[in-house]
């Protein structure tokens, strides 16, 4: 019974939260400009025909009822049609997401043995010079901003070396009726330069967090025990106290994976990566609300179902909060 | 608390506290203060700058008679003088913002734990929503709707950082209100605002106190990707971020100075902060200080 209403509260919020973001990113969208003058072609249109064009968009309508005609329309799945690209919004951003979806699990793919490793090795020897460097770095790591770490990348990767190309998706090979990069050479040489930009303040986070982890995880009792025992040290790192720290590392994957859905925008338009985030800044740019309007939407779900399935997944693996609930 | 902030900053005597991220810090903020005196050129003025000697590399003669030391930007304006006019809008962006949205959310936190029903309700859920999305997001859609300026920025940065400081100050407040000092503030039939400013709201400051420099350092990064983007300050007056965009579209053709050296500069303020704040906050939070 608590479980369901817990989830049901949950259900609940998460509409609320849905309900909010597309409000503010509605009158947002609509308070930056009048799309109209990037549809017609400004030079040659007559204010006959921006007019007509406002008309047949629906702006001439009062912003409430634009917006009550949108919540209609997606209520029906519909998000309205492209201004720029002419096609239906919400399939133009699933087009888009294998791309973003790719990038940022091979990202994790790398962050997360990186992390973890650094962090238990840190751990194990508190105070000591690997564990002293490791936490300087991370420091240095998160102070990074991504998009100059992205275009630092660039410039020695790609200008002053030559070894990686400096930006797109390269060739990719179709794998279950979608566009894969890393299924190709090319794909994954292109791959490289993103994956690290992304992958670096994460490897950073997550070692911070497996190395404080470690500490407390080395300091009770049947780690003690362990060793009185007279494990080797390696077998005690890597079978008692990685099993234990892994809660944690596994919830603040999941929400490092959202943070990184968010942060493929800034590393998706340095690498001109095709993805929903490069989609989401064009669009706002070209002020192409249906498409904005249809990338929040699907971020606040990707980021709702995230969340849960990071609580679910506690759940599962922790019996204590099973049963604090 | 304020003995208790010196006391945990006397345990290490003055000159341990020079670390190097301190001076370094301290050196930013200098120059910031500084630049209009300092800098070669007055990259806000028009006049000032030599448009044919747009993308000059690092130690060209400048025909305003001083030495392009970094070089120069697209638009001819001198690299040395954007960094340094860049970190002022930096560091007053960052600043204000994270010291606002403490006031608030601290107001906004305490003020949950105080009154308890439909106002935690409502601040709460709110705080819930905001920070069930990534900052970076909050502050775009902020910034979008909010439209380009260097007050819109600080507000988007506001918007998206006082949840954190609300959550944190309520968790304390709410342990603060069982206390027998409240209740006597209670029976004496104090004002309302004055219990809750004079009595509850210094008690509960201090874990969040601890969390502004954090946030400071968040703020400047958060400020530059916004502009990086082209969402945040107006292009003709450049902070860190937009100069570093600014610069982007020349890396490509092996221009790197431009983006190289801001970015460089911005770095090192966000790493010095960082490294500041995680002292503060190892030295003024029990909790941290054995991990």
């Amino acid at each position: 019974m608590a479980l369901i209403s817990v989830a049901l509260g949950r259900l609940s919020q998460s509409v609320l939260l849905l309900f909010a973001m597309s409000l503010i990113g509605f009158i947002g969208i609509h308070s930056i400009g009048n799309p109209v003058f990037n549809i017609v072609n400004i030079e040659t249109a007559t204010p006959d025909d921006i007019q007509r064009a406002t008309i047949a968009l629906g702006l001439d309508q009062p912003v409430w009822r634009q917006y009550a005609l949108f919540l209609d329309n997606v209520v029906h799945g519909n998000f309205g049609t492209s201004y720029i690209y002419h096609q239906p919004a919400l399939a133009l951003v699933m087009s888009k997401l294998p791309a973003t979806l790719e990038l940022a699990c091979v990202a994790m793919l790398v962050a997360a043995p990186a992390g973890t490793g650094v962090g238990l090795l840190a751990g194990r020897r508190k105070g000591g010079l690997f564990d002293r460097t490791a936490l300087r770095s991370s420091v240095f790591a998160l102070s990074i901003p991504s998009f100059w770490l992205s275009m630092m990348l660039i410039l020695l990767g790609a200008i002053l070396t030559g070894w990686f190309p400096s930006g797109g998706r390269g060739a990719t090979a179709s794998f279950m009726g979608l566009e894969w990069s890393v299924l190709t050479k090319d794909g994954l040489w292109h791959m490289i330069l993103p994956t690290l930009a992304l992958a670096v303040p994460n490897i950073a986070s997550i070692a911070r967090l497996s190395r404080s982890g470690t500490i407390e995880v080395e300091s009770l009792d049947f780690t003690r025990f362990c060793r009185a025992k007279g494990l080797s040290p390696r077998r005690i790192l890597f079978r008692h106290t990685l099993p234990n720290i892994s809660v944690p590392i596994m919830t603040i994957i999941g929400l490092q994976f959202g943070g990184m859905l968010a942060f493929a925008v800034v590393v998706e338009s340095i690498f001109s990566w095709p993805g929903v985030g490069k989609l989401l800044i064009d669009s706002i740019q070209l002020l192409d609300r249906p498409v904005v309007m249809a990338t929040l939407t699907f971020i606040s779900v990707a980021f709702i179902a995230l969340n849960a399935f990071v609580d679910l997944f506690h759940a599962v693996l922790d019996p204590r909060v099973r049963l604090a609930s | 608390m304020k003995a208790e902030i010196l006391r945990a900053l006397n345990k290490r005597p003055l000159p341990r506290m020079l670390t190097p991220s301190t001076l370094l810090l301290a050196t930013y903020i200098l120059l910031a203060l500084a630049a209009p005196v300092i800098a070669p050129q007055n990259p806000y003025a028009p006049l000032q700058i030599y448009a044919w000697e747009a993308s000059s590399p690092p130690g060209t003669a400048g025909s305003g008679g001083f030495l392009y030391l970094l070089g120069t930007d697209g638009l001819g304006r001198d690299i040395v003088s954007c960094i340094l006019y860049g970190l002022r809008i930096s560091l007053v962006v960052s600043i204000t913002s994270a010291a606002i949205a403490a006031l608030i959310g601290l107001t906004a936190g305490v003020s949950a734990a105080y009154f308890g029903r439909w106002v935690d309700v409502a601040i709460m859920r709110l705080v819930d929503l905001q920070l069930s999305l990534p900052t970076i997001l909050v502050a775009l859609i902020a910034i979008v709707t909010l439209g380009p300026g260097i007050d819109r920025i600080i507000l988007a940065l506001i918007i998206a950082q006082w949840a954190t400081y609300a959550r944190l100050a309520r968790s304390v407040a709410l342990s603060e209100t069982r206390k027998s000092y409240m209740d006597a503030a209670r029976l004496m039939r104090l004002p309302t605002s004055r219990i809750l400013f004079r009595h509850l709201l210094p008690n509960s400051i201090a874990p969040a106190v601890t969390l502004i420099p954090i946030e400071v350092g968040h703020a400047v990064a958060l400020e530059a990707t916004l502009s990086f983007l082209g969402l945040g300050v107006p292009s003709d007056k450049p902070s860190l971020g937009s100069t570093v965009a600014n610069g982007f579209q020349y890396l490509l053709t092996g221009q790197y100075w431009i983006s190289l050296f801001p970015g460089l500069a911005l770095f090192g303020l966000i790493a010095s902060i960082n490294f500041v704040g995680e002292d503060v906050r190892r030295r003024l939070d029990p909790r941290s200080r054995s991990v």
